[in-house]
């Protein structure tokens, strides 16, 4: 009966077996993609794209520069960065990382399978105000950006430091793991303990695996935006020039915003402001953003930053002036949120900022907090310079001191004082 | 709790294979072992009808009692007596759920609160068995047997449509190991045609293809070329789907020891269109022949309401593919699909007939040229099925 059986699942069983031995393999984790998914990837700002490793490889490898961001990056009016650079044929392209929930966190474990092409490079970081809630990241929004890969790649990647055990208490803190010797591994990570060597090998394995996985399927299913973009380039100017550039900015702003109290776009004011924005008058008055955990998760950032020796313009925007005042959020908080922020930077030696934080003139937000138009328009002016310096290995000095519960929680005069 | 729908996906095949092998260890000392075998199928229901399907779980759960307890009835009833009329009645309330079902997205916009996956197919097996209960084939129910083919897991979706007295004998014996081993070899030799025809197959012409071949054939409008394309590629997708799942249910049951009859016997090589429904869709159209069109035929016969034998037989075609059509469901184009079919097959044996009178050749060529109409004539069919049309030309 034995051998009636072998001969049954044998075959099935050897099957299965040579599948599992070739996806644990390391033999073709690699592929080429073809210059039209990059294109498409870069502008798709899908998740299995930001939560894999394949495409973002090729991508830097190449003229692709990553912009780091969240929903801003998804308001695609004719300044968006991707269609000036497509409009300009400027020499680099904006590959964006991020949409609607992903802050300092994710994008820290974004970028680890794509460490070794983000040597060297220039990026664009946009840090939104709005991330800086008491509680930093929402769990389910960082499960969703999550990704198993991430996380061995960093366990592999990472030696034991304070910055280390950091994270991955934090990953544990928002997401279960189900793979439980991956969690083992992390819960170790996180104490600082050695790995032994057969869990060394089976985060090889299960390396190789998601690779497998991520190289035959990260670019299934990204939106398609190259023609969307190649619409709205035809709505600028033929030739680079701010001041008709800025007029059609305005001319837009103006055309998309008008009607309503708080000049907001049509479709946001219709989908999300018309029918319950009285409700909110007054409601943002206690808001806060000062004291965060995700001051200590954007520290991560910064040290990955350094790590890959990266020269990066961190983008400050500023929130709708006249949603603002309806709402009560304090210009006063603001204004401290951007000099804690801004410290952090410039004590580290991250000296490129682009604070937009106190522009408030007309149809520089496409809505209540995100950028539009002519505020697209303002970070081009800062960005297009930056990309054309030559790079500089840059000096960065970080310190322990940005992920302590005191830096997190420092606020009011405490900021003031800060020099 | 997660939620997996039958054959959806590998991970759903881990488990069942990893949920039958103390099933099938069992089986090969010749054991079945029923608490195991009930807890298994339980498991697997709550994982297609649990989680956020459970308002199904529970329309499911409503459904069998209801089915149960008529059936009961009326076995009941007809230890005594034998009306048509009660007969009539029995029917009509077991496919009440069904039309239920089916009736109401047209009259209230929505889907019924009494619908799940799978309640044809339940419904074809609970018909069939107040008919052969009203034949005085079956003369008793056994409460759990009853139950357990009326949800067995492997065929809950789409079948195939089993039989009680042919289930149940399955059921309660124990296949020698000789016997089982052939199972088992058969099992896994469907299962794996099953991946090919519906992880690759099916995958290819139905999402990869149909697609943007349906794209072109819009864009162009009216009738071109890329309707014909589309044609072939969407009665392809249609077969190696259905197939591929059909193949699934088949082998599964195999591993658990039960002999669910196959569903497809190649049916785009069928000669005519007699054969291919001998061939396409078997336990459905065996289903029809038997307790439709039979009982249709028998009826007009006992009756004495027509006495030609030919037009009997055609009349009984028309109904039984205008009640195909309307299972369907209630929009022209599965109506004319059934009409199609029917004047397919009444011209089909007008045909066979006029061959055989006058002794026309009968050779591979002849019979090729029979596969290639068929064929032909079957892909025609599937596009009103698709309705495809229906977006094309309204």
């Amino acid at each position: 009966m034995k051998k009636k059986l072998w001969l049954i699942f044998g075959p099935a069983l050897c099957a299965g077996m040579l599948l599992l031995l070739f996806l644990g393999s390391p033999f073709l984790t690699k592929i080429k993609y073809s210059k039209k998914t990059l294109q498409q990837a870069a502008s798709s700002q899908a998740a299995n794209v930001f939560k894999g490793g394949a495409l973002k490889q090729q991508a830097f490898s190449g003229q692709y520069v990553p912009f780091f961001g969240s929903s801003e990056l998804s308001r695609f009016d004719p300044l968006h960065p991707s269609i000036l650079a497509a409009k300009y044929h400027r020499p680099y392209q904006p590959f964006l990382l991020g949409t609607a929930g992903t802050q300092s966190l994710s994008h820290y474990f974004s970028m680890q399978p794509a460490n070794a092409s983000l040597q060297g490079k220039k990026a664009v970081f946009i840090i939104s105000p709005q991330w800086f809630v008491k509680q930093g990241c929402d769990k389910n929004a960082f499960g969703y950006y999550y990704s198993n890969l991430q996380v061995v790649d960093f366990i592999l990647q990472t030696k034991d430091a304070p910055a280390t055990r950091y994270a991955a208490k934090r990953v544990l803190s928002l997401t279960d793991i189900s793979d439980q010797w991956l969690k083992k591994a992390l819960e170790a990570k996180a104490k600082g303990q050695k790995l032994d060597w057969a869990t060394k090998n089976y985060l090889i394995y299960k390396k190789h695996e998601l690779t497998h996985e991520d190289v035959m399927f990260s670019n299934l299913k990204i939106k398609n935006r190259t023609k969307l973009i190649q619409k709205k380039t035809a709505l600028l100017p033929d030739k680079y020039n701010l001041a008709s550039l800025d007029q059609t900015a305005k001319t837009l702003g103006q055309k998309h915003t008008s009607g309503n109290p708080f000049e907001v776009s049509h479709t946001f004011w219709n989908k999300k402001l018309k029918d319950n924005y009285q409700r909110l008058k007054g409601k943002q008055a206690a808001f806060d953003y000062t004291q965060s955990v995700e001051f200590a998760d954007f520290e991560l950032v910064l040290q990955q930053f350094k790590q890959n020796k990266m020269q990066v313009l961190f983008v400050i925007p500023p929130v709708n002036a006249k949603w603002m005042a309806y709402t009560g959020l304090s210009a006063a908080m603001l204004q401290r949120f951007n000099q804690k922020i801004t410290y952090q930077l410039k004590t580290q030696g991250f000296n490129n900022i682009c604070d937009l934080s106190t522009n408030y003139q007309k149809y520089y937000m496409q809505d209540t907090i995100h950028l539009g138009w002519r505020g697209w328009l303002a970070l081009d002016q800062q960005v297009k310079p930056f990309m054309a310096q030559t790079y500089q290995v840059p000096k960065y000095h970080l310190h322990a001191y940005f992920y302590s519960q005191k830096w997190q929680n420092l606020s009011g005069k405490q900021i003031e004082q800060l020099k | 709790m997660p939620n997996l729908q039958p054959y959806q996906n590998p991970t759903y095949f881990v488990w069942l294979i990893g949920g039958l092998i103390p099933l099938m260890i069992g089986l090969l000392r010749g054991k079945r072992w029923r608490l195991y075998e009930t807890g298994l199928s339980l498991a697997f229901l709550l994982l297609t009808f649990g989680a956020e399907k459970y308002h199904q779980g529970l329309a499911l759960v409503a459904y069998v009692i209801f089915e149960v307890a008529l059936l009961y009835l009326y076995l009941h009833y007809r230890q005594k007596h034998n009306s048509g009329w009660i007969f009539t009645a029995a029917v009509a309330l077991a496919i009440a759920p069904l039309v239920m079902v089916k009736l109401t997205p047209f009259i209230f916009g929505k889907a019924s609160l009494l619908g799940f996956l799978g309640i044809s197919y339940l419904t074809f097996k609970v018909v069939g068995i107040v008919m052969e209960i009203r034949d005085g084939a079956i003369k008793e129910l056994k409460f759990f047997e009853l139950v357990h083919f009326i949800l067995f897991f492997p065929t809950i979706s789409s079948g195939p449509i089993d039989r009680y007295r042919r289930f149940l004998s399955d059921y309660q014996t124990v296949v020698s190991k000789d016997e089982y081993l052939e199972m088992l070899e058969k099992g896994v030799h469907n299962i794996f045609l099953g991946f090919l025809y519906k992880f690759i197959l099916a995958y290819l012409f139905g999402t990869v293809w149909l697609p943007q071949v349906g794209h072109l054939a819009l864009a162009h409008g009216g009738f071109s070329w890329w309707l014909v394309l589309y044609m072939y590629v969407y009665a392809m997708d249609l077969f190696f789907d259905f197939a591929g799942y059909s193949l699934f249910a088949v082998g599964i049951s195999y591993f658990m020891g039960v002999k669910t009859p196959i569903n497809f016997n190649k049916p785009f090589l069928a000669p005519n269109i007699k054969e291919f429904w001998n061939r396409w869709h078997m336990s459905l159209s065996f289903w029809f022949r038997d307790y439709i069109y039979m009982r249709f035929v028998f009826f007009v016969m006992k009756n004495k309401l027509l006495q030609d034998r030919i037009l009997i037989s055609q009349v009984g075609y028309l109904v039984l593919f205008l009640i195909m059509g309307f299972w369907h469901g209630l929009t022209w184009y599965y109506i004319v699909y059934g009409l199609y079919h029917a004047l397919a097959i009444i011209i089909c044996d007008m045909w066979l007939r006029f061959k055989k009178k006058h002794r026309l050749p009968h050779n591979k060529a002849t019979k090729a040229l029979g596969v290639v109409i068929t064929f032909n004539t079957v892909c025609l069919s599937f596009l009103i099925f698709s309705g495809f049309l229906d977006k094309l030309f309204f």
